[in-house]
């Protein structure tokens, strides 16, 4: 069941999902220079990763769906095209911010809901977050919540497609192969989160994180994994990904399809006006 | 009064036995349906992306080997051969009873209902056609019902110049929405279905349609909204076909299968407009509205109800606030046609406010509280000229909402409370649910609508006997 059925309980569905696909897309830059063990480089790596995530083009569409296979197989599937542009300030410098709007297809029960959001890197800022239920043509503000807790039903966090800040974390690097970085993230704030630690693989070429897994304490639970990456329009960007629940056996698979990125949207499609007209010319 | 009350336990037999039938019959209608578990089996993937790249991770490999078999249908289909026209909906069987027996009504059942709803939306070039209609089985009213809730043309004006880009109209049956309350609605005048609010449909019914032109524009600092409805609409009320009502001068519950008459029922047009804009994070909004009651609270010469002329201006605000959203809410109805509040038959001009406020508790659990109140303006000339100077609204009417919701199992389970308490009527209404939906086809709904007054003409309080509890399973196609 997606939750943004009538209640104010929808504040879970965190339309971030879409930065996923923006922030896992990155600069095609090679980075061949070896990187050692400082501090400094560590630090590279992760402000590399993290910053590529937000130039992926000016903006982008894409259409996703979802499977979430629960532990006992039992699936799920959500169908959604996912509109984004990022926030420039007034000298065109990007600022991190960004817009979204999620038109949700499938299931039936969700068909024509849509999400809004407003995201604020600013720490201190939460984003601004808005469900249409074109049921009773409500449109309902939602309240900032737990970053930590579901995605729209699906193994996917909020905070895993939203993109955890770096700060929130420190970084060593613990590995260098032929083809990636591997840093240990333990979290600056562990009362904030459920896990211990995670373990971040970054492949050297894209700067995309391949995949994530964390702990708790020794126990490895739970896994974001890059399972396919295309270029596209010269950007990597992952097509394919995968959350697996380690624990239940449960995941969810995400895949990403007629991606575009620099497709001109205007400021003006991403506000109420959208949600009860959605714009055509960029759903199809 | 003394009222006649059986318990639960004496009706639960009944009630289970019944609930069982409607069980038996959704489930018998699963394994005939061909498609209701064969989703998950048809394996077809032709997507044949090109991977130029993947994780190093040994499991990946397995992983892509075993994509293409994992998703349960093609998506070709619908994706790259996109129709212009979607068609989706679904059927659902519903079932209450009464947990008291209700002295002015001869019936346990407050719900029955064997519903097919289909929606059908047709893609235009600039625009698009909408179609929501419901076609019922009422068992407690043993008819059958249709409601069109949508039938709509919707696009924008941009044929009409450049000007026209900035407006955007619907035209033809539809559900309107606005204003900040949860379950609360001030400056929202578009009419609402309290009989399905309280036998426990889905929330869906309790917005009600109308037949209604809306013109929407949209501008740099500010946007508008106008509806006009070119015949009023009004609220559809409890009349006693399956909820009993106080009655003040039989100084009880009645049943009459009320209606208002044709002759005191306007049929000339309602206009709403809403002017509404951002500061910062901040929502506001401006609200005017000229149309009638939207419920028969007044009376014609011969004390037969009727809806008289109102208008109301209001205005709203909502924000973040602390980890939240807090929301604030203003309307004044203005009674026409009586300015100083002393005639008997026509309703008094009122004042409403409301402040509310929502966060997140705990985990997969959010919190809602809002504080209501209504003031009902020459208050003295109500009760001094009021035949019925005892059952009178109070000169301020308090209430207070909470909402509680929770949901587990990955948000396939929601559990859902939210109660209405009135500290000046002592009266209040308790409206529970859970809904559980393990896959997207299915879902299974029961709730309890708890109605608890001391009073038995308090605004809640009159519908004690209404108090039921429901089981509805609904199929999506």
């Amino acid at each position: 069941m997606l939750t943004f059925s009538k209640n104010a309980a929808a504040s879970r569905m965190a339309i971030s999902f879409f930065i996923s696909w923006c922030s896992m897309a990155a600069l095609s830059t090679s980075y061949a220079d070896e990187l050692t063990h400082s501090k400094e480089h560590v630090e590279e790596i992760v402000l590399k990763a993290e910053k590529a995530a937000y130039y992926a083009g000016s903006d982008g569409k894409s259409l996703a769906r979802m499977m979430i296979v629960d532990n006992q197989g039992r699936k799920q599937m959500r169908q959604f095209t996912i509109l984004r542009k990022d926030v420039v300030d007034d000298e065109g410098v990007d600022t991190g911010d960004q817009r979204m709007l999620v038109f949700f297809s499938r299931p039936t029960e969700v068909q024509n809901t849509v999400f809004r959001v407003e995201k604020h890197t600013d720490l201190n800022t939460d984003d601004d977050r808005w469900l249409y239920l074109p049921a009773l043509d409500l449109v309902k503000r939602i309240a900032a919540g737990d970053k930590r807790t579901s995605f729209v039903g699906s193994h996917f966090f909020y905070e895993d497609v939203s993109g955890r800040a770096i700060a929130e974390d420190s970084f060593t690097l613990t590995e260098t192969t032929d083809t990636h970085y591997r840093l240990k993230a333990v979290p600056k704030k562990p009362e904030s989160v459920e896990f211990t630690h995670y373990i971040v693989d970054i492949d050297k070429v894209t700067f995309l994180p391949t995949q994530i897994n964390f702990y708790k304490t020794e126990t490895n639970y739970r896994r974001v994994e890059a399972v396919t990456v295309d270029t596209i329009q010269g950007y990597p960007t992952v097509v394919r990904s995968k959350v697996s629940d380690l624990e239940t056996g449960g995941y969810t698979l995400m895949e990403f399809r007629n991606i575009s990125y620099d497709v001109g949207l205007s400021d003006s499609i991403f506000s109420e006006r959208s949600l009860r007209v959605p714009p055509q010319d960029y759903i199809d | 009064m003394c009222r006649h009350k059986t318990t639960l336990i004496d009706d639960a037999p009944m009630f289970i036995n019944r609930i069982s039938f409607a069980l038996l019959l959704t489930l018998y209608l699963m394994v005939q349906s061909p498609h209701a578990f064969s989703q998950q089996d048809n394996v077809t993937d032709s997507n044949g992306i090109a991977s130029t790249r993947s994780s190093s991770d040994e499991d990946v490999q397995q992983t892509q080997d075993d994509w293409g078999d994992e998703w349960g249908e093609s998506w070709e289909e619908d994706v790259i051969e996109r129709n212009p026209l979607t068609v989706s909906g679904f059927a659902e069987i519903a079932v209450g009873e009464r947990l008291y027996s209700d002295a002015a009504i001869n019936t346990a059942k407050t719900l029955r209902d064997a519903r097919v709803q289909v929606r059908a939306d047709y893609a235009l070039s600039a625009s698009s056609l909408r179609f929501r209609g419901d076609l019922y089985y009422d068992g407690v009213k043993r008819e059958w019902e249709t409601q069109l809730r949508e039938l709509a043309w919707q696009g924008s004006l941009s044929g009409l110049g450049e000007w026209g880009e900035r407006f955007d109209v619907k035209i033809g049956q539809q559900v309107l929405t606005w204003g900040t309350g949860d379950y609360l609605f001030l400056n929202d005048l578009f009419p609402k279905d309290f009989q399905s609010f309280f036998a426990g449909r889905d929330d869906e019914y309790l917005k009600a349609p109308s037949a209604s032109i809306k013109l929407s524009g949209y501008f740099d600092a500010l946007n508008v909204d106008v509806v006009v409805t070119p015949s009023f609409e009004p609220d559809i009320g409890i009349t006693g076909e399956v909820f009993s009502f106080f009655s003040p001068q039989l100084k009880g519950n009645i049943a009459p299968a009320f209606s208002v008459t044709s002759d005191n029922t306007p049929s000339d047009e309602e206009v709403a407009v809403r002017l509404y804009g951002s500061i910062g994070q901040a929502e506001v909004a401006l609200y005017g509205y000229r149309g009638y009651t939207k419920q028969p609270l007044s009376a014609d010469e011969n004390g037969f109800a009727r809806y008289s002329r109102m208008n109301a201006y209001g205005a709203s605000m909502l924000m973040p606030f602390g980890a939240g959203i807090a929301n604030a809410e203003y309307a004044y109805y203005d009674s026409v046609e009586d300015a100083n509040g002393s005639n008997p038959l026509v309703m008094n001009s009122q004042s409403r406010y409301l402040i509310g406020y929502t966060q997140e508790l705990f985990t997969n659990v959010t919190g809602g509280a809002q504080w209501y109140t209504e003031v009902v303006h020459d208050h003295d000339a109500l009760v001094s000229y009021s035949p019925f100077p005892a059952y009178e609204q109070e000169r301020y009417r308090h209430w207070v909402t909470t909402r509680i919701t929770y949901m587990a199992l990955r948000q396939t389970l929601m559990v859902n409370a939210f109660l209405f308490y009135s500290p000046t009527d002592s009266d209040g209404y308790l409206k529970a649910n859970v809904t559980y939906s393990p896959g997207d086809t299915w879902q299974l709904r029961s709730g309890i609508n708890i109605f608890k007054g001391n009073n038995p003409n308090t605004f809640w309080g009159q519908f004690e006997d209404a108090s039921n509890a429901y089981v509805a399973l609904r199929y999506f196609y």
